[in-house]
């Protein structure tokens, strides 16, 4: 498996983790969305209690050449409160579901975030100077006494200490009558689209007061309602391709430029049932709870509750490769289904930018975290544990014994602690660093630089 | 403050229905009907506590259903190739449709078991054949209960809220009247204000909602597995034993025909399912 020394393999070293030390999880603090900015300088991570959080990479030290640079608290806010909707009696969680970046066009940053009902537009800006010397006011901003005024100067702007401002520059709401799963921007970096259980919708980020619906695929009589959309995302490079995918492990490509309701979809990719597979759970967890676009385009990825399956574009019928997660699961899945863990949505994620590397990554059970590489077609399974905290030292691979005599190191699956599990994970966008959501803490991990 | 859903305490149910489905994962002994009852029964529980929240999960329970309707389409098919009962042990592969009338079979459990040690199975008398084959869940009942759940979703989503979801009375006709006048509320969707006094007033008598007794809905499936003596959610009112076996009574005339038959099957399975119980009622 990957790690075990091969030349070009990378080999992951614990770098930080952030977050409470306490067992006891506090539950606003579970954190439900991991998001690199576009340049990687930027981790941002949502809560269930609201909260986004967002870190930033410290600028490499010249003489510290043996690691990049360390992730410390860069802003923190609350981009969503609990709501009320009196209409229908309902309480909006305030969970932040997706924060996606908005690519840098100035000194600003910006970032989508949502949770069940409203998309926010935040700008984070900095400010690191204030003017002074002003005519008529005071430094600390009391009028002065226009008589004592004898010269005039220009203020000027003086250096103060940073400070990082978040402030929501538009309120997307009011949409979406079912629960956002998705919100994806486009590459034209103007319009993006946010999808709940049953509709898809197109906004752009300047306009607030409507959005055009793209997908619906809610039956007029829902005793027939079969389906729901469970992820959303746009082309990286085409910019009317987008794809849908479905409680029935399919997934639908669509062209905006076909008509303005996209409910016939241009592609449908489906893999047909594994008959020796079968089992009263094989709808459920066909179910694909996230789905990635490579970053040439020319692939998909998608994440159903065992396995990571790659698809070409092109091809429809099948995927190209498929990579099995946790397959010791399969014979426990009566169990897994009475305590819910088989609704668990795993998200899944490419390597940054790199074109000779091609590594999948996906998280599982025990805080265990699994890669695959795609050229070698080695893969390995890795924990976030405090346990590992060594800096530079070099994770060792776990390994879950399905059955039979357990040797040394390996994990039974009885043991596995299905409470902790990993769902949320991402990628440098150009490095090897990666972050890795437990419940409520987040690991980074760099491989190891010599 | 309303809750976003009811807290599922651990009780005996929760064990029970643990050590259940870790014997369907461990066992390959269990023969197929019982595993497709008990994930049924599964089912069934979960739509029934998803109904009691404020607000389901569209996504779960959509999947549920679909497993529902994978079981009911299996068992219609059965009942379709076999109309009479057949031999006992089946080996448990999925490809052996010609099982035994289905879940007419499955919880047939012998009357030695008492029933204090298991909390989650309730016991019929062997003897009576009638009672037998009242276990069986009717096609007609498993849809119902699947569209109301849906249709329930919608309202909640789309239309103008209950209150609450609790059970009061036992109105089922008003529902169903109800349930028409929400669908057409539906289709207009809510995109004016107009629209939304319209359904807010009819939705204002919410009695109809108050009326729904969750029981009323369920009360011709199979419940039998975890009807007995758990801590159910409080809103539910409790049933014993020999009513939820009268009253279906009343709906299955139908079956009488095939009872004597059952009595055959039952006794040559007694044994086996003997063994299981004690299995699963041991663990």
């Amino acid at each position: 498996f990957l790690g075990a020394g091969g030349g070009n393999d990378i080999q992951w070293c614990f770098s930080q983790v952030k977050g409470a030390v306490d067992d006891d999880v506090a539950e606003a603090d579970i954190i439900s969305t991991v998001e690199f900015n576009h340049s990687g300088e930027l981790l941002a991570t949502g809560d269930k209690g609201g909260r986004v959080v967002i870190f930033q990479q410290e600028q490499e030290n010249k003489t510290q050449s043996h690691s990049r640079g360390e992730y410390n608290v860069y802003s923190t806010f609350q981009s969503h409160e609990p709501e009320f909707d009196y209409l229908k009696s309902l309480e909006i969680e305030e969970k932040i579901n997706k924060i996606r970046w908005l690519p840098q066009k100035n000194a600003a940053q910006f970032l989508l975030s949502t949770n069940d009902k409203t998309i926010k537009l935040w700008k984070i800006s900095e400010r690191d100077k204030r003017p002074e010397g002003y005519n008529l006011k005071e430094e600390d901003g009391r009028y002065r006494d226009p008589t004592t005024v004898t010269t005039l100067r220009v203020p000027v702007f003086r250096p103060m200490d940073l400070m990082v401002e978040a402030s929501p520059r538009r309120i997307f709401a009011n949409a979406h009558t079912y629960h956002i799963n998705s919100i994806s921007i486009n590459s034209d970096y103007e319009t993006y689209l946010s999808a709940d259980d049953l509709r898809i919708n197109l906004w752009h980020l300047e306009i607030t007061d409507r959005s055009f619906n793209i997908v619906d695929i809610k039956p007029a009589n829902m005793e027939e309602l079969t389906e729901v959309i469970t992820a959303a995302e746009f082309h990286p490079n085409s910019c009317s391709t987008f794809v849908y995918s479905s409680s029935k492990g399919t997934i639908r490509l669509c062209d905006m430029r076909a008509s303005a309701l996209c409910d016939r979809h241009s592609k449908l990719f489906e893999e047909p049932e594994d008959p020796s597979n079968r089992s009263f759970f094989s709808e459920i967890i066909s179910s694909i709870s996230d789905v990635k676009f490579s970053h040439s385009g020319r692939y998909m990825m998608t994440r159903d509750y065992l396995s990571v399956k790659i698809w070409d574009l092109n091809m429809e019928n099948r995927p190209v490769e498929t990579y099995q997660v946790h397959e010791y699961l399969r014979s426990k899945l009566c169990s897994l289904y009475e305590n819910d863990c088989i609704f668990d949505k795993f998200e899944c994620c490419w390597n940054g930018l790199d074109r000779q590397v091609h590594i999948v990554m996906t998280g599982s059970y025990n805080n265990f975290f699994r890669m695959f590489d795609r050229n070698t077609k080695r893969d390995i399974t890795l924990e976030a544990s405090r346990e590992n905290n060594k800096p530079r030292t070099v994770l060792k691979p776990r390994k879950v014994c399905a059955s039979g005599k357990r040797k040394k190191d390996e994990i039974s699956v009885d043991s596995l602690d299905f409470n902790k599990k990993i769902l949320h994970t991402a990628w440098h966008p150009k490095e090897n660093i990666i972050a890795v959501a437990t419940t409520n803490n987040l690991y980074i991990f760099q491989d190891k630089m010599n | 403050m309303l809750g976003r859903g009811l807290k599922r305490k651990l009780s005996d149910y929760e064990e029970n229905m643990a050590g259940l489905s870790s014997a369907f994962d461990s066992s390959r002994s269990l023969p197929y009907p019982l595993k497709r009852q008990l994930v049924l029964n599964m089912c069934l529980t979960k739509l029934q506590t998803y109904k009691m929240l404020v607000e389901p999960n569209l996504h779960r329970s959509v999947l549920i259903a679909n497993t529902v309707r994978q079981i009911q389409e299996e068992m219609r098919q059965e009942s379709n190739q076999q109309p009479v009962n057949i031999c006992p042990g089946i080996a448990p592969s999925s490809h052996s449709y010609t099982g035994m009338e289905s879940s007419g079979i499955s919880l047939q459990l012998p009357s030695g078991i008492s029933q204090q040690e298991s909390s989650c199975c309730d016991l019929r008398s062997v003897e009576d054949p009638i009672e037998n084959s009242l276990l069986i869940v009717s096609d007609d009942d498993m849809s119902s209960a699947i569209s109301s759940i849906l249709k329930d979703l919608d309202f909640v989503e789309d239309i103008s809220p209950p209150t609450c979801l609790v059970p009061t009375g036992d109105d089922q006709p008003k529902f169903l009247e109800s349930t028409g006048l929400k669908l057409e509320d539906d289709r207009q969707d809510l995109k004016g204000a107009e629209c939304v006094f319209g359904s807010f007033e009819i939705s204002n008598s919410t009695s109809y909602l108050k009326d729904l007794a969750i029981d009323d809905i369920f009360e011709d499936i199979d419940t039998s597995m975890y009807d007995s003596d758990f801590s159910c959610p409080p809103l539910m009112p409790p049933r014993s034993p020999s009513l939820a076996a009268e009253e279906p009574l009343k709906n299955f005339p139908s079956c009488n025909s095939s009872s004597a038959s059952n009595i055959q099957i039952c006794r040559t399975d007694l044994s086996e399912l003997d063994h299981i119980m004690e299995i699963l009622v041991g663990s």
